[in-house]
């Protein structure tokens, strides 16, 4: 299945090379968990992280579906 | 006394007496400084019923105890007065040099009373202090004024002046200090230019004296590493700024977009903090002593929108880039150095063109008022009617009594995204529903400065919450009110503050605050005794309110915020549930069930009303 992985402010050195922006389109295993891929790409899976899918604060134990898109930056004072 | 110098200067620009009292040491600890000692005087001096921009109307600039101590970001200052765009309070903050160099005057605080017959400018060089004419300034944007001043007392000296918009009455107009940092909002700066008074001019060598000058440089040093380290490791503000926000925001589907039609916009991305680093950026610059350095220097050379200065911050991206439909990183940028220069809140000016557009686009407006179209998304018009705004010039005559009053003027105020008649911040409250409780309690009208849960809603400091339950946001609310309230009495900056001085959980007591409140003043601050200091000024603020005739129906956001969802993304079919936490958020505080503080309520707070 294909998600999207989108990686902002300093989490960008995260994205696999060769990605332009912040995002990019993978294919995973049906069944990935959020938290399984997130880690596979070196977001730390603290409070030092802001993970979403969809938007959506999740459960890293969450499979991700179809078309989801997970996004993570780093926890911080902002606007 | 230690922390404060414990002195006040008061000049009456009317009769150009200027005049130095001390403060009762009751006062200063029990209202800690900046905010809390602004709102104490305020409401003591002030008939909260006068028009703002009259000469009854006092303003003062106060700094805090930490203001000027070596404690990291402790260089705040915040401008106090009743605002002509909302008739209440404002504590209007800003950083950059001016407010520690304010503080080494000598004095912790100015007051200013009354209107001058002709234009001056107040120099304060510790004993040497003088009103003088500022004739030949007045008109001046905000840099060429800041050169004048600056040649004609010593270049070292710091400056906070008005520009154009100010002398010009716009309710929206914001007081500028080393050029290019503001207290943007509420219009302090029509408060300063009503008074005739086009700037204030610092210089100065006093510092205070601490209670325990080594443990304050311990900690402050300990604080100073850590950020440190975390800079190191990569610091989304230091690489970007807060211009790193649009992309987080409209990742919640939380970007004003089209005058909050909309909380995604296609253009987040070419606005946002990569495009500017990349495109724009000459160098990270902080302001004195801070050691994350949010601040951007930039340059423009674009064709059409050339310019150098600072910015734009996150809020200035959201109100003239996205709010506007704009996503030209060139022109909103522009636009920001158009408003620092004339002396205009960015976040206010922009959100009323962005009021001012939907108005055209759905006929509300018609054309021949306006001159021309102005549509979503036409960067050049955004530009020209901030112009406008800031010298009142035709259609922006209207512009610059802001949105609540542009739109109630031509017959729909619903399109106004206002509360208390203040433009929202860069935050579509449907989608993280604290900031809805927040802007419409916010003593001054709706502002993430008042108490920003978005820290925890969108940024996940100290914890990520679901920005979409109103469950336990009314306590939340309360505590982050509280919590920002005591960070502006300090004279503290909140980025550092809230991650680094307050423990790490949603209790957010502020313990390293609170130590350092007591190595510098010497009193014996607790988490409970100090959050108690904030809630009695937070509480008498709301009794200022009071007075000045506001109510419980005056605590509400646009119809737009209550009863139109979203309509996509993650916060699609959300509205904010307002009626639902208000109630709760009256009990916590201890206010009646109209908003008013009980009087068990002022008793625990020690309030002498």
């Amino acid at each position: 299945m294909r998600v999207i992985i989108r990686f902002i402010a300093t989490y960008r050195s995260y994205l696999p090379c060769g990605t332009d922006g912040n995002s990019c389109e993978l294919e995973v295993a049906p069944g990935t968990l959020v938290g399984d891929l997130a880690r596979q790409y070196g977001i730390p899976l603290d409070n030092s992280s802001v993970i979403l899918v969809n938007g959506h604060t999740i459960d890293l134990e969450e499979p991700l579906q179809d078309g989801d898109v997970l996004a993570a930056f780093p926890a911080m004072a902002g606007g | 006394m230690n922390g404060w110098h414990g002195r006040i200067l008061r000049v009456n620009l009317r009769e150009q007496t200027i005049s130095t009292e001390t403060v009762d040491p009751r006062i200063a600890r029990d209202y800690i400084g900046g905010r809390g000692w602004a709102i104490r005087y305020l409401y003591d001096e002030l008939d909260p019923q006068i028009d703002p921009l009259s000469p009854e109307n006092i303003m003062i600039m106060a700094t805090g105890p930490l203001t000027g101590t070596p404690a990291p970001t402790g260089n705040r200052y915040m401008v106090v007065t009743k605002s002509p765009l909302t008739g209440a309070i404002t504590v209007s903050n800003s950083g950059g040099d001016f407010p520690t160099w304010l503080k080494r005057t000598g004095y912790d605080m100015f007051i200013f009373e009354g209107k001058a017959e002709k234009p001056v400018y107040l120099w304060v060089n510790e004993d040497e202090i003088e009103l003088r004419p500022a004739d030949h300034i007045w008109g001046k944007e905000v840099p060429e004024s800041e050169d004048l001043l600056l040649e004609e007392t010593d270049s070292k000296a710091k400056v906070a002046c008005i520009g154009p918009a100010g002398e010009c009455l716009v309710k929206v107009a914001s007081i500028m200090n080393d050029k290019h940092r503001a207290a943007g909002r509420s219009g302090v700066g029509a408060v300063m230019g009503s008074k005739n008074l086009k700037a204030v001019v610092v210089q100065g060598h006093r510092n205070t004296a601490m209670a325990d000058p080594e443990g304050m440089k311990r900690l402050s040093m300990t604080v100073s590493k850590e950020v440190g380290v975390d800079v190191k490791k990569g610091s989304a503000l230091r690489e970007y700024g807060t211009a790193y926000v649009p992309v987080v925001t409209n990742e919640l589907g939380i970007l004003p977009t089209r005058n909050f039609q909309a909380g995604i916009f296609e253009g987040a991305e070419a606005i946002g903090g990569v495009a500017l680093k990349e495109q724009y950026l000459i160098r990270a610059k902080p302001c004195y002593k801070c050691p994350i350095a949010c601040g951007r220097e930039t340059e423009v050379d674009d064709k059409g929108y050339e310019g150098a200065g600072e910015g734009p911050e996150y809020e200035t991206l959201a109100a003239l880039g996205s709010a506007c439909g704009i996503d030209n990183l060139a022109a909103v940028t522009k636009a920001n150095y158009r408003c620092n220069e004339l002396g205009l809140d960015t976040i206010s000016a922009g959100m009323t063109i962005a009021a001012a557009m939907e108005m055209y686009e759905r006929g509300f407006i018609p054309e021949s008022k306006i001159g021309k179209a102005l549509r979503f998304g036409d960067e050049d018009a955004m530009i020209e009617h901030v112009e406008k705004m800031a010298y009142r010039d035709g259609f922006g005559n209207d512009l610059a009594e802001g949105s609540y009053r542009l739109a109630e003027k031509y017959g729909h105020p619903e399109i106004a995204v206002t509360a208390k008649k203040q433009e929202f911040p860069g935050y579509d409250p449907r989608g993280a529903k604290g900031m809805g409780l927040l802007y419409a309690t916010s003593n001054y009208g709706a502002s993430h400065m008042a108490g920003d849960i978005a820290y925890s809603e969108v940024f996940g400091v100290p914890e990520k919450l679901d920005p979409l339950t109103i469950e336990n946001k009314p306590q939340l609310v309360k505590r982050y009110e509280d919590a920002f309230t005591l960070i502006d009495a300090t004279g503290m900056c909140v980025f550092l503050s809230v991650r680094y001085l307050f423990d790490p959980d949603m209790n957010l007591f502020p313990s390293r605050l609170s130590e350092m409140m007591n190595l510098t003043t010497g009193e014996e601050y607790t988490n409970t005794s100090i959050m108690l200091t904030a809630e009695r000024i937070f509480n008498l603020e709301r009794l200022f309110l009071i007075k000045a005739g506001f109510t419980r129906a005056d605590d509400t956001l646009p119809t737009r915020m209550l009863t139109e969802p979203l309509t996509e993304g993650p916060a699609k079919g959300q509205v904010v549930e307002l009626d639902e936490m208000l109630p709760e958020f009256y009990r916590l505080r201890g206010w009646d069930e109209q908003g008013v503080p009980t009087q068990a309520k002022l008793a625990e707070l020690s309030i002498a009303a």
